[in-house]
């Protein structure tokens, strides 16, 4: 008896994985890649990633820029990544949205204080990388209605929405202090909700496609791969 | 005639205090207590030793938001936060830093200058009336330095900005304190890198 048991919990676990698999909404990511300059990067050196956020009604969020750098550090050939706000505390205040470099010419000036390039030299930076982009949702449409009553309760209706992620990756040479190129990723994806009493999300996994794929294309940019 | 209390009366009492507390929650004002951790600016020391001034306008700063039909409804009590802040900044700033409790204590202590921040006006913009997907704040600061005899060398107007995207896993009040930590951090960098900038500033340093 207690063989048999063993042999469905694997089975049941598959279905389910199957189930969630074919539920699972469609995302598509489309990467681009614009290289301006040699890269490399050595085992001893790292990279930070940082957030734009000098948009007046947007701002790159901080989850997504630790994603992609969490994403490089795993795999082959892992990047040493130096996370955001320890970075951007350690160089205060030079890098707050008031006072950040927008442009390299600017990085060329903040390099020329001291105490910046003393810093940038502690943390073994070889490359700065600027995300900047947000996670739109449009087309909503459909209706879903709940109701609870003494015999329990339910929902029925039907909702769905567009995704759409857009981000860009300019990633400076803090040595020659250059771009040396820029990568885009533009991922969307249709959500759906229908509920029939319970209501079951079929959810787009868009952004998190998008931060996958970009770290990856990252990584081999900064490899020179 | 005395009416047994059953248990289950006693769990219906429950569930309509635990009802009433939750009204009474929604109808008041949300109190905001801002705080966060300031780091301390990467900026060359001036070779002076400063008085700094909190007035009690500053220590117990709190700005009212208003909904649109007059009610209060979020007390944004920054006051401790911005002397925690400048704290932080002022030591990083100046060789000796000295907080005095009244402006005739300079006079004693032997300082080059006295530094006395005031806030002017506060904005807090929310995403219900902006309809914009974020929490923005505005301060507009006074500052003012002056000699340890308390005469006038310079008075300038700096204004910090901060703002924090809506998210929905997220209070209102967390994203306020959010947007709030983002305008002071606003203020540190901007009062650290255009101090000696300022004219009456830089007349005042070149004559010392």
């Amino acid at each position: 008896m207690e063989l048999v048991r063993d042999e469905i919990k694997p089975l049941t676990v598959s279905i389910f994985l199957l189930l969630l698999a074919a539920l699972s909404s469609c995302t598509s990511t489309t990467v681009d890649e614009f290289r301006q300059g040699e890269t490399g990067i050595e085992s001893d050196q790292s990279i930070v990633i940082l957030g734009r956020r000098q948009a007046s009604d947007y701002e790159t969020r901080s989850e997504f820029v630790s994603c992609v750098g969490d994403r490089m550090t795993r795999g082959e050939n892992p990047i040493n990544i130096v996370p955001e706000q320890e970075f951007v505390d350690a160089m205060f205040p030079w890098f707050e949205p008031r006072t950040a470099p927008l442009r390299t010419s600017d990085l060329e000036r903040l390099m020329a204080e001291e105490v910046v390039a003393e810093k940038m030299a502690e943390f073994g930076i070889r490359y700065m990388v600027w995300l900047d982009g947000f996670t739109e949702t449009t087309d909503r449409s459909g209706s879903i209605s709940c109701a609870v009553g003494p015999g329990g309760a339910g929902c029925f209706g039907f909702g769905s929405w567009e995704d759409d992620a857009n981000f860009d990756a300019r990633v400076w040479d803090v040595g020659t202090q250059t771009n040396v190129g820029t990568i885009s990723t533009d991922a969307t994806g249709q959500s759906y909700l229908p509920a029939l009493i319970i209501p079951i999300p079929l959810i787009a996994r868009v952004e998190a496609n998008a931060c996958l794929r970009l770290a990856n294309q990252l990584k081999e940019f900064v490899n020179g791969s | 005639m005395r009416v047994k209390t059953t248990e289950k009366t006693r769990q219906y009492r429950k569930v309509l205090l635990l009802f009433a507390v939750l009204l009474l929650t929604g109808c008041g004002v949300s109190r905001v207590v801002i705080e966060g951790s300031f780091p301390t600016p990467n900026v060359s020391k001036l070779p002076l030793t400063i008085a700094v001034y909190y007035d009690p306008a500053l220590r117990d700063y709190a700005y009212i938001e208003y909904s649109e039909t007059g009610r209060e409804e979020f007390n944004i009590e920054s006051g401790e936060s911005h002397i925690q802040l400048f704290n932080a900044m002022l030591p990083a700033m100046f060789d000796k830093v000295v907080i005095i409790e009244s402006m005739e204590e300079a006079k004693i202590r032997g300082v080059d200058a006295i530094f006395a921040p005031a806030i002017e006006e506060f904005q807090l913009a929310l995403p219900a009336k902006t309809k914009l997907d974020v929490f923005e704040i505005w301060i507009k600061y006074n500052m003012r330095l002056l000699t340890a005899e308390g005469d006038y060398i310079a008075d300038w107007v700096l204004t910090s900005y901060g703002k924090t995207p809506q998210e929905s896993m997220r209070s209102a009040e967390a994203a306020i304190n959010a947007a709030a930590v983002v305008a002071l951090r606003d203020l540190a960098s901007s009062f650290s890198l255009s101090f000696s900038q300022v004219p009456e500033v830089r007349d005042w340093l070149d004559s010392i």
